[in-house]
């Protein structure tokens, strides 16, 4: 009997690409594409909340090969809210790589909230990402983003797999930021490390950036500095106190304030939330409340 | 590394001689050199001061997560595309690789830290080892380079042996890194002489990792650091500017 080849997995190629322009009544959605199993609902905003899509991974969650790939375009004048519903999940691979690429485009003066839920990497999950944000004059950027190093609700650590995550932020006068991260054959070891993410099981970046962003420290500051657990320590670290250090905020270039969280699951998504709120609010005008797919 | 630099010397012509090169390297990174790496100490004043960094062993153990997993990383990298794209005469190439070194910075006081220096050495450099492709290069971003972009471009031009420049950028990295933990944890010198002494191999590796460096792959795995560096922004005494 001859044998038969195990079949190939069927790999999952999401995409989308949102288009607004400024009509007659405000921002309006002017071009929309979707490849399963990506799909974009447009939830009726709360009163005082901008345009909202929701992305939605039909699948449920992302396998080793699957790819996902997200283009949102604002037109000048522009203000707009993308999220997701709930945590992406990235599962276990044997081998290929999850590869997530995400490019925003913000017209002059556009307004784009960029507020994803945490991505939950399972062990040995492998996840290539890559987001570009392309600013034009004027233009404001608020993103947040949330890494959990295996389903640390049922105490699941990541032990192994890999993770490459490039930021690159380009301002009308060239290449505002970069960033990259870098996990892979010691991964477990730099998870653990005291220097590297202390034993933390999230991490998450939050980032404005917009022309005066650096006017908004003292505020994020505060927030950061009342979160529980926050705030200088007198015992060396051991396990556990990495929650001594939940998150810090700077500005590495002029118009960019940048903050990072390190700790918890439950603890880094209350304290980028708080963060979140802050932000919203005082930069960019928007109601002091978390956008609603975050808390339904 | 002589023997390595006399081999890169002899595949091109227009540095004259190993020595010259060599003296070039000791100059342009000895703490006379006037970019005042003294003031910087890359976030270890607050690992100090929080508890985390204790003794030679954990002076060592900062200085080798911030080269294999920090700015060293990123740096070398930096380095080694710039050295490059100089000595191959790459113009638009080095301008991308310069954009990318002022951009890829984590906080206020690490990027004050490159670029401060960056520029000090690419203005005394100018002055004192004037080089026509080096001044194009450094006018055309306003006379601002980061600092491993702005050493691996004229050590490019001059015909510096790449693997020779990136192992000495980064040991002088580390060196200064090491000088701060002298007077922060404190240490006695010969304490510091021996962290420097261990800490040989991991530069080494440092520099191999820089060579084989993917710029589009690339990224740090020490979030601890970054948060280390903002935090020191709000350090109650502070004796460094990083």
């Amino acid at each position: 009997m001859p044998s038969a080849k195990p079949p190939a997995h069927q790999r999952a190629n999401g995409a989308t690409r949102l288009e607004f322009a400024l009509g007659p009544r405000g921002t309006a959605l002017a071009g929309l594409y979707q490849q399963s199993p990506l799909r974009v609902l447009f939830p009726t905003p709360e009163p005082g909340e901008p345009p909202t899509a929701a992305l939605v991974n039909c699948a449920g969650g992302l396998a080793g090969g699957d790819a996902l790939a997200t283009e949102a375009v604002l037109g000048a004048g522009c203000i707009a809210t993308l999220s997701t519903p709930a945590a992406e999940k990235v599962y276990r691979s044997l081998g290929p790589e999850t590869r997530v690429t995400t490019q925003l485009r913000l017209g002059a003066g556009a307004t784009l909230e960029w507020l994803p839920q945490e991505t939950i990497l399972f062990d040995q999950a492998r996840l290539r990402r890559r987001m570009d944000a392309h600013l034009g004059e004027g233009a404001r950027l608020l993103a947040a983003e949330m890494l959990v190093f295996g389903r640390s609700a049922r105490g699941e650590t990541m032990q192994g797999g890999l993770v490459r995550d490039q930021w690159r932020l380009h301002g009308p006068a060239g290449l505002l930021w970069a960033d990259g991260l870098a996990l892979g054959d010691d991964l477990e070891a730099r998870l653990l490390a005291p220097l590297g993410f202390a034993g933390a099981e999230a991490m998450a970046t939050l980032l404005l950036a917009a022309p005066g962003a650096e006017a908004h420290l003292p505020a994020l500051r505060e927030v950061l500095d009342g979160l529980p657990g926050a705030g200088p320590q007198d015992a060396p670290l051991g396990a556990g106190q990495y929650c001594a250090r939940l998150g810090a905020a700077t500005i590495p270039r002029p118009g960019l304030l940048l903050a990072r969280f390190l700790g918890d699951a439950l603890a880094v998504r209350d304290a980028i939330a708080a963060g979140i709120i802050t932000l919203r609010h005082a930069a960019l005008g928007q109601p002091a409340r978390l956008p609603r797919l975050w808390t339904t | 590394m002589t023997t390595r630099m006399t081999t890169g010397i002899r595949t091109i012509t227009t540095m004259s001689t190993d020595s010259a090169a060599l003296y070039r390297l000791l100059t342009w990174l000895s703490p006379a050199y006037p970019v005042g790496a003294f003031s910087y100490s890359h976030g270890l004043e607050t690992a100090v001061e929080e508890g985390l960094v204790r003794g030679r062993d954990g002076l060592v153990a900062y200085v080798t997560t911030v080269l294999n997993h920090g700015a060293g990383r990123i740096d070398g990298a930096l380095l080694v595309a710039a050295h490059r794209a100089a000595q191959a005469g790459k113009p638009r190439v080095l301008d991308q690789v310069a954009q990318l070194a002022t951009a890829w910075r984590g906080t206020a006081e690490t990027a004050l830290e490159t670029m401060q220096q960056g520029t000090s050495f690419t203005s005394i450099t100018n002055t004192a080892w004037p080089d026509a492709r080096f001044a194009a290069f450094a006018a055309r971003h306003g006379g601002r380079l980061a600092h491993p972009v702005a050493f691996g471009a004229v050590a490019g031009f001059q015909r510096v042996p790449l693997l020779a420049s990136v192992t000495a950028w980064l040991a002088a990295f580390a060196a200064n890194l090491v000088s701060a933990g002298v007077r922060i944890v404190p240490l006695g010198q010969t304490d510091g002489q021996l962290a420097t002494a261990a800490l040989q191999p991991i530069v080494d590796a440092a520099a191999q990792a820089a060579l084989a460096a993917d710029l589009d792959d690339l990224g740090t795995a020490s979030p601890m650091l970054d948060l280390l560096s903002m935090r020191h922004e709000t350090q109650y005494t502070r004796l460094f500017r990083s």
